[in-house]
């Protein structure tokens, strides 16, 4: 049951990869449309909007699935990585916690800046809140799929 | 809007200060209110803290005025995230050192 849990909240976990990094990029995009021929340019060339809805239902999902699995790494992999004294590792995943928890509590604030119509007074907001957020996802999809794999990266 | 970051803020003094509304108790599989020593290894405190964060979000949405709200710059919607995240790569250096 853990395993299939564990599954269903990385390939989830690859789909908010995805849509964040895509709206992030589509977000900053200065000049939409401009340069269409460019793979930079097309993958930029997106309604940035569109992705707000997905983004957040995937982050609850995968949020709530983390939290369900969290007792299964304190009683496993966490004992594993103190007895091997890898403390970055350990640290690592602390890290991941924060942002697991932040990122959660900053998806009102998110849905705020991106409801239509879209607001110009939010257009920074808009902009920096994305980043922050894909950020986020980067460093937890990277910690969470070195962890997972420790065993046979380090050990 | 206010939720979000007065809950950032508290979700962030929650782990430096241990303000966890709850905690649950790994090897006993039972919940606690508050910190407590149950005597039976380390406990689970992430999910009190995000609790106690989503009091202190709750509280400042209540309190702030919609006017003041308004009012807000939005710089400070990602600043004050941004610095939060500084503060949780601050406090968990501890592991790297």
């Amino acid at each position: 049951m853990i395993t299939a849990l564990l599954l269903v909240h990385g390939i989830l976990a690859v789909v908010l990869l995805g849509a964040i990094t895509h709206q992030a990029f589509a977000a900053s995009a200065t000049r939409p449309g401009a340069g269409r021929s460019s793979f930079i340019a097309k993958f930029r060339n997106t309604d940035a909007a569109s992705y707000s809805k997905v983004v957040v239902a995937l982050f609850v999902a995968i949020i709530f699935l983390g939290s369900v699995l969290y007792p299964s790494y304190r009683l496993v992999v966490r004992p594993l990585l103190q007895a091997q004294d890898l403390r970055a590792a350990n640290g690592s995943f602390e890290i991941k916690e924060h942002f697991s928890a932040l990122a959660l509590l900053l998806l009102p604030a998110y849905w705020a800046t991106w409801r239509q119509p879209l607001t110009p007074e939010y257009a920074s907001a808009r902009v920096g809140l994305t980043w922050i957020l894909a950020s986020m996802v980067w460093w937890n999809f990277i910690i969470g799929q070195l962890l997972v794999s420790i065993k046979g990266l380090f050990l | 809007m206010m939720f979000s970051l007065f809950a950032c803020v508290t979700y962030t003094l929650a782990y430096y200060f241990d303000w966890s509304l709850f905690q649950y108790a790994l090897a006993e599989n039972r919940f606690y209110f508050f910190v407590q020593d149950s005597g039976s290894g380390p406990p689970i405190l992430w999910y009190g803290w995000l609790a106690t964060a989503v009091l202190g979000g709750a509280a400042g949405a209540v309190i702030v005025p919609p006017r003041l709200s308004a009012k807000l710059p939005g710089d400070l919607v990602w600043l004050l995230p941004l610095a939060v995240i500084v503060a949780a790569l601050i406090y968990e250096k501890r592991w790297f050192v």
